[in-house]
């Protein structure tokens, strides 16, 4: 009974203090923002309780990272899944939320008894849960077990994190907790996931097949345009914030399973850069998705609307969040200089060198075909934040919660104005930050074959790539800097020409029609519509029309309903339901109610017993 | 002992037979009378005090107490004697003798070929217990329920003294009481069902099946 | 001396922006034999906007004024990093061809906003228009520079202008990002600039509300998105470093190889522009697929050694 007397010390090497600095990082202006959130939405005993389910998800999250023993990390990790729990039905008085709190837990559970099921076949081999002994029993496991393990830990961590196809909580629980509950769930929680993965698949498992790197980067890539067509569909701010986080995990595990593939060519150079690539991504979408989150909370303490046909013109009553709502954007439509630019240019890079060293030429090719997924994401994903911002914060108010928002409170702000400040600097200290973070990244992937420790990269001088003849870098500071001078001399240029023009207001061009009001203006339905039609073999949108009819020829009113399929709900989960509740109608036959049916099986389970003994 | 023994499993067999309330529960005591007899001749042959009050015990509370409790509340209730057989007497006690068949296979399996008063002494345990199983499961009203947990106690008990002589004092109390608290709550159950329902005939539980 | 060599190019290269356009409108007049605007329009039209009066629309916000300077510094730091006359003369150190699609999204990210700001529906119509056909265009973009930056082994724009002769990929790879040039610069078929009916614009919908000098801003904007994608594509046919292996005189016969090339592929867009129709939105897409599966042909090549 060992397993029962875990040995109590830290494991504080650097992944996870890497990993102890993003809960940090995000769990501080979390908590601040907290403070002005709650304050007048919850009575004073629930908000002490909201405190202290808070403190004690930060506490489980760290303790999950700085294990070293596989029963801790479970322990903690089902603390973990039930705080969240308890903070997605924070609202009890919702149904929606005591429904997407059910949904979570289930999903989250059957994760659990996946990573169980691992565990404990880890531990089968090295009688101990100690991370260090499964590494040294992984020499003696066979190759068939270590994949049938690696299946388990990815549906296990996967359920968590919020891969295509185990997502379906994702968009229900992370819109439905309080914002800054949100913020952490989406900005740390899932990312816990991806180091349970990291850990006991580079640490200590150790790479073992090549298919284990190419389901990984399939599972991302469909991920990524799932994640970002739903998102592109949605009017709930929370909810498209929600998918985009799927959407971020597929980018993330882009650079997990390219250095997985590398690890397993014998590439550790690239391998290093993927996965420095992945972890970066790691922490900037932390902070710009948190950063999102929480703009998106202010918004709704604001207005009291999640629902962005709803709003409009925020940007007016709402400037401070309005901007750092712009800088998450940004941040997250990889647009120079923000940190969103730097980890996403990092995955094309690991996948160009990839495309360019492989061995073969299939891996090579889906290397670029994984690039080009990517590209499509980014384009999505601007797309979507022009519509989440053009149409929450621009133009006229849509409604009269719109039109009485106030700004938010001064602590909220500031954790707000902590995040958008962060996402330029990630971005600008690129250089710096990479260094550490490629640092980090080698004692993951560990020396090549011959034991040599690949070098650790800079940004500015990309030399070790093999066979590039030439010198690739970007700079994000020097691209901030050649803005600024051309956004100076054009500032100049327009005062030294047009000093004598007259700048004045009139209304919006209406074509003549006088009364242009929040009626007519472009709506987020129709921002998203051309991306419905072109995904629609995906997507399978259907209508739902009424006609009430004056006369044969007068129609008095018309209503129009707009529904896609949501074809991993319909196919994936309701099948899986439909069979695992007909199977119990089935199985439900044996329980006839009758007492001396019981007790009959309990005397043919002792003469089937009896029979069957010695033999 | 053996001819013991033998009046044993023929109680057992007229158990099975009976199809009214009254005659299982007098044979009932019948069975736990030759029991606490079998108790008593052990006890003298090893001189164990324990065993006395074992004896004693099974005398008062299962030949005596409880089948008199069990006849109060089965007329109490006017449920009717009839025990509501499922399988008729023959059938039973074909039953009942190719359980004891099983059970003398199984007790060789275990004890060898060696000591066959043992096996024999273990086969007749196991007989009983298998016939008190069956009650359970062919009688539908609710007090051949309880008769047959009892019978089935009588078989444990059996097996314990013929086979290792002694039993554990605490453990032989302790389980005198489990069963007396249960016989009780059974029979006040019994009554209340009754009182409710107005039988209590257990195959009509079935109705309650969602 | 390569900063003042990279800073005088640019600066070349944004001064004849807007001839460029003027010319290719002219080729277009006189295919359509008619006179048109002289070929320096633009820049009469540019110094006019700068003597005009501004209005604004009273719904809009701080964005729509920004916005002109986003998207002209965003195209002309885009530009800077592209070289064009010379091999490796360009801000290289910034950034590679990444970082100019990406300079570009910045740009097309404030005019969107800018165009669902002022509360029109035509400006929304714009804006979603706009970020719809830029998302399937940046695949094919990125695959197709990325085939040919196989041959360069690197990214960096600067030694993709390195390569000293034309591959087979190099070829397609123009092909595929001519077609990503139409997309970008609002050409036929996939949009049109000479319209002046809302439903069809797409670029010119965005920017129906601007006026005065923002107007010239993003109107100039468009000149140097223009010369920047053909730039590129010519370059990715025909590196110049082809020019030093023709001719002797090294700068100004650069310049004079550059001005042949983008007047070929000036020419070539003027005489798609006069033969074709403006396609429906929702088929524009298939058009742009056809680009993509183009690029991803190139690659493809390129990977095998062509």
């Amino acid at each position: 009974m060992n397993y029962l007397n875990p040995q109590y010390s830290l494991l504080l090497d650097p992944f996870s203090l890497f990993f102890l600095f993003v809960i940090f990082l995000i769990s501080l202006p979390s908590a601040v923002y907290a403070v002005g959130y709650m304050k007048n939405e919850y009575t004073a005993k629930k908000i002490t309780y909201g405190w202290f389910l808070f403190a004690a998800f930060v506490f489980s999250m760290a303790a999950v990272v700085t294990t070293a023993n596989a029963f801790v990390f479970l322990v903690f990790w089902e603390i973990m899944s039930l705080v969240s729990y308890f903070l997605v039905v924070f609202d009890t008085g919702k149904k929606q939320s005591v429904n997407a709190g059910a949904l979570y837990i289930i999903m989250t559970h059957i994760g659990t008894a996946f990573i169980i099921a691992a565990f404990i076949l880890m531990y089968k081999h090295s009688g101990s849960f100690e991370f260090s002994a499964i590494k040294n029993a992984a020499a003696l496991m066979t190759s068939s077990e270590k994949n049938l393990i690696f299946a388990f830990l990815l549906i296990g961590f996967g359920t968590k994190a919020g891969v295509v196809p185990l997502h379906l909580w994702l968009p229900y629980a992370h819109p439905q907790a309080p914002s800054h509950i949100s913020s952490v769930m989406s900005g740390v929680m899932i990312k816990i996931a991806i180091y349970g993965l990291v850990r006991f698949v580079f640490f200590v498992l150790g790479v073992n097949s090549l298919w284990w790197g190419n389901i990984v980067l399939l599972i991302a890539a469909i991920s990524c345009l799932v994640g970002v067509i739903y998102a592109l569909m949605e009017h709930d701010i929370k909810k498209l914030l929600a998918y985009h986080s799927v959407e971020n995990i597929g980018i993330i595990l882009f650079g997990v399973g390219a250095a997985m593939v590398f690890i397993k060519l014998n590439m550790p150079v690239l391998a290093v850069l993927a996965l420095s690539a992945g972890l970066y991504h790691l922490i900037n979408h932390a902070v710009f998705k948190s950063l999102l989150f929480l703009c998106a909370g202010s918004v709704y303490k604001a207005t009291g609307l999640r629902d962005m046909e709803k709003m409009g013109g925020l940007i007016k009553f709402m400037p401070w969040t309005a901007a750092f709502f712009l800088f998450g954007a940004l941040a997250i439509s990889a647009i120079p200089p923000f940190n969103g630019f730097v980890s996403e240019w990092l995955v094309f890079q690991s996948f160009f060198a990839g495309a360019l060293n492989c061995p073969t030429a299939g891996a090579r090719i889906m290397m670029g075909i994984y690039a080009s997924v990517l590209a499509l994401t980014g384009g999505l994903a601007a797309a979507c934040f022009v519509k989440a911002f053009g149409i929450t914060f621009l133009a006229m108010p849509r409604s009269k919660n719109a039109q009485e928002a106030k700004e938010a409170p001064f602590s909220m702000k500031i954790s707000m104005a902590f995040l958008a400040i962060l996402t330029l600097v990630l971005g600008l200290a690129a250089p710096f930050i990479l260094k550490i973070i490629s640092n980090i990244a080698v004692t993951a992937t560990g020396p090549n074959q011959t034991g040599i420790w690949p070098p650790v990269f800079s940004l500015k001088e990309f030399t070790t790539l093999p066979s590039s003849n030439g010198l690739i870098g970007i700079s994000p500071v020097l691209i901030l800097l050649m803005l600024v001078v051309t956004v100076g001399i054009t500032v100049a240029l327009v005062y030294v020409f047009a000093r004598k023009r007259k700048v004045s207001t009139g209304l919006t061009w209406d074509c003549g029609y006088y009364k242009l009001d929040s009626r007519t203006e472009y709506t987020a339905t129709a921002f998203s519509k051309p991306f419905r039609i072109a995904f629609s073999f995906f997507l399978k949108p259907y209508t739902k029309t009424e006609k009430i009819k004056e006369s044969q020829y007068h129609i008095k009113s018309f209503r129009y309903e707009l529904y896609n399929t949501y074809v991993f709900k319909k196919y994936f989960y309701k099948l899986g339901l439909e069979i695992t509740l007909r199977a119990a109608r089935y199985l439900k036959r044996l329980q006839a109610g009758s007492i001396h049916l019981y007790i009959a099986y309990i005397f043919l389970a002792i003469l089937v017993l009896m029979f069957f003994y010695g033999k | 002992m053996n001819m013991i023994m033998v009046l044993i499993v023929l109680m057992t067999f007229i158990m099975v037979l009976s199809k009214r309330i009254t005659p299982l529960v007098n044979s009932f005591a019948v069975q736990s009378l030759f029991l606490a007899v079998i108790v008593f001749s052990e006890a003298v042959t090893t001189g164990l005090a324990g065993l006395y009050a074992i004896a004693f015990l099974i005398l008062t509370l299962k030949a005596v107490f409880i089948p008199k409790m069990l006849k109060n509340v089965a007329t109490r209730t006017k449920a009717g004697e009839h025990l509501g057989l499922v399988i008729n007497p023959m059938l039973s006690i074909v039953c009942a003798v190719i359980l004891a068949y099983l059970g003398w296979i199984f007790a060789r399996k275990i004890m060898g070929l060696t000591s066959i008063a043992d096996a024999s002494a273990l086969a007749v345990s196991l007989s009983i217990m298998l016939t008190g199983l069956f009650i359970m499961v062919f009688r539908l009203k609710a007090i051949a329920q309880v008769v047959g947990l009892l019978v089935m106690e009588n078989g444990i008990f059996l097996a314990a003294v013929a086979l290792c002589g002694n039993m554990p004092f605490f453990f032989e109390i302790a389980i005198f009481f489990d069963v007396f608290i249960c016989v009780l709550i059974l029979g006040i159950f019994v009554y209340r069902i009754n009182s409710l329902f107005t039988h209590i005939n257990l195959s009509k539980l079935n109705t309650l099946k969602g | 001396m390569k900063l003042f060599n990279a800073a005088l190019q640019l600066s070349v290269l944004i001064i004849i922006a807007p001839l460029l356009s003027g010319i290719i409108r002219k080729i277009k007049n006189n295919l359509r034999l008619r006179v048109g605007p002289g070929i320096f329009q633009p820049y009469y039209n540019i110094a006019k906007l700068f003597s005009k009066d501004e209005v604004i629309s009273v719904n809009s916000s701080c964005i729509f004024r920004i916005a002109p300077y986003v998207v002209l510094s965003s195209s002309v730091a885009a530009l800077a990093l592209v070289p064009a006359f010379m091999p490796q003369i360009s801000f290289w150190a910034a950034g590679d061809f990444l970082a100019v699609i990406f300079l570009l999204a910045l740009g097309r990210f404030f005019l969107a906003l800018a165009g669902l700001d002022t509360g029109s529906s035509f400006g929304g119509m714009g804006s979603s228009r706009e970020m719809f056909i830029s998302s399937f265009v940046e695949p094919a973009a990125i695959l197709a520079i990325f085939a040919v930056s196989v041959a360069g082994g690197t990214t960096n724009m600067a030694s993709l202008s390195l390569v000293s002769f034309v591959r087979p990929s190099a070829i397609v790879a123009a092909v595929a990002f001519f077609i990503v040039l139409l997309a970008e610069t609002s050409r036929l078929p996939i949009d049109n600039q000479e319209t002046h009916l809302e439903l069809t614009m797409i670029h010119e919908a965005m920017v129906l509300e601007y006026s005065g000098p923002s107007l010239a801003l993003i109107d100039m904007a468009a000149h140097i998105k223009q010369i920047l994608f053909m730039t590129i594509a010519v370059n990715a046919v025909l590196p110049p470093a082809v020019s030093n292996v023709l001719l002797p005189f090294a700068p100004l016969s650069g310049f004079a190889f550059y001005c042949l090339k983008i007047l070929i592929v000036g020419t070539c867009v003027a005489l798609l522009e006069v033969s074709i129709a403006k396609m429906r939105l929702f088929r524009s897409v298939d058009f742009l697929l056809f680009g993509f599966l183009l690029s991803a042909i190139t690659f493809i090549i390129a990977i095998l050694g062509f």
